[in-house]
């Protein structure tokens, strides 16, 4: 009978234990993402429920896209990010916010999985050099950053932490979501 | 006037453990956002399915509540008996999950507002902060092992625990945000209500 081991063990060349145990958790949500798309084809990835919905592929897009950018202002401290020169697409080219009615976002038509798994990875070796040296007491720098109202958020490096992994969990389950509704529309 | 937004999460107070608090704090901030952003729904909101066989958000919400018991009771406290009627007043079964192919969901949940799901995961999160406040560190090393349903065994540590609740409650949290969007989009899709 198979045995099953979810055991927290530190990923090495960390300068703060807070900072490898969220990199060990960041690892394990995106092993998971990877296995449940694994298997998707083209047109799973830009099937749309109804126009105006993300597609998986965006979704997972969307995923890299945003790591990059939360770690570049929240945890390097940058006044802001460049996605771009770290996986290959900018922000527009997610396609999020999707406007009423758009279909999905012509950058990512007929990518294969491969290709959003390759983005995935590169944002996961981004956050990784950048975090890699942290310490706890950088952590807790608070950072403030204009909102477009005009308006001030302040956020800082544990809170960003946090929210990568919640943000990639909630995506995750939007996308077994969309899979699953499209196995069940398709009969 | 201008939105002054903080995000930055401070560890839970009354807790022995840093990390354990961090943990908390960090459901607990889950827990806030997601009962925000599920205010304005109403029990027939709650008990809206996509199409037969798909899960509601008050199914996900019970869910939500009914697996913190179960870790808690099967995984921190490895007792025999997981079920999570005493501390939620509903058995493992009550929300639902997995739902039959094209099945309707639990008449048990019909009617249910957004106060009674409050409750459910109120009462979900004291239990869990009641049985980790007085843990140290050196207890989310421990290993545990139990046997699944399907007779395979998992091997698992307490520090996994407080992991899963964690992405747990976030991932539903975002399929709970996809089935809303849903929802409006059905609603939207109505011809207007006859003012008269």
């Amino acid at each position: 009978m198979s045995v099953v081991h979810t055991v927290y063990r530190p990923p090495g060349g960390y300068r703060s234990e807070r900072v490898a145990f969220a990199m060990w958790s960041l690892d394990e949500q995106s092993r998971k993402l990877f296995d449940d798309t694994r298997a998707l084809s083209p047109a799973d990835l830009e099937w749309q429920p109804a126009p105006g919905t993300n597609t998986i592929g965006m979704l997972l897009a969307h995923i890299a896209v945003a790591e990059v950018h939360i770690t570049s202002v929240a945890l390097a401290g940058l006044p802001n990010s460049d996605v771009r020169s770290v996986i290959g697409i900018g922000m527009e080219e997610e396609g999020l916010p999707l406007a009423g009615g758009a279909p999905p976002s012509p950058a990512l038509a007929g990518r294969p999985v491969a290709w959003f798994h390759e983005l995935l990875a590169k944002a996961r070796i981004h956050t990784q050099g950048v975090v890699r040296g942290l310490g706890d007491d950088d952590l807790a720098r608070e950072i403030p950053r204009p909102r477009p109202d005009g308006g001030t958020r302040i956020l800082d490096g544990g809170w960003a932490l946090y929210h990568l992994l919640e943000h990639e969990a909630g995506h995750h389950f939007q996308i077994n979501q969309l899979r699953h509704l499209r196995r069940v529309l398709a009969g | 006037m201008h939105a002054h937004e903080i995000s930055i999460i401070r560890p839970a107070s009354g807790v022995r453990s840093r990390e354990i608090a961090w943990r908390l704090a960090e459901l607990d901030d889950q827990l806030t956002l997601l009962l925000e952003e599920l205010n304005a729904l109403s029990p027939a909101e709650l008990a809206w399915q996509m199409t037969p066989g798909m899960n509601t958000i008050g199914m996900l919400l019970a869910h939500l509540a009914i697996v913190e018991v179960f870790w808690v009771r099967a995984g921190l406290l490895a007792e025999p008996e997981t079920d999570p009627l005493p501390v939620l007043g509903i058995d493992m079964d009550a929300d639902g999950i997995p739902i039959a192919e094209d099945a309707a969901p639990p008449v048990s949940l019909n009617g249910r507002d957004l106060d009674w799901y409050r409750d459910l995961l109120t009462r979900a999160r004291t239990y869990l902060a009641a049985n980790l406040c007085e843990r140290d560190d050196a207890w989310l090393d421990q290993l545990r092992t139990r046997v699944r349903r399907n007779g395979s065994t998992h091997q698992f540590d307490h520090r996994w625990v407080l992991y899963h609740l964690i992405e747990h409650f976030a991932a539903h949290s975002g399929q709970i945000l996809l089935i809303r969007h849903a929802l409006r989009n059905a609603q939207a899709a109505l011809p207007a209500a006859d003012p008269r």
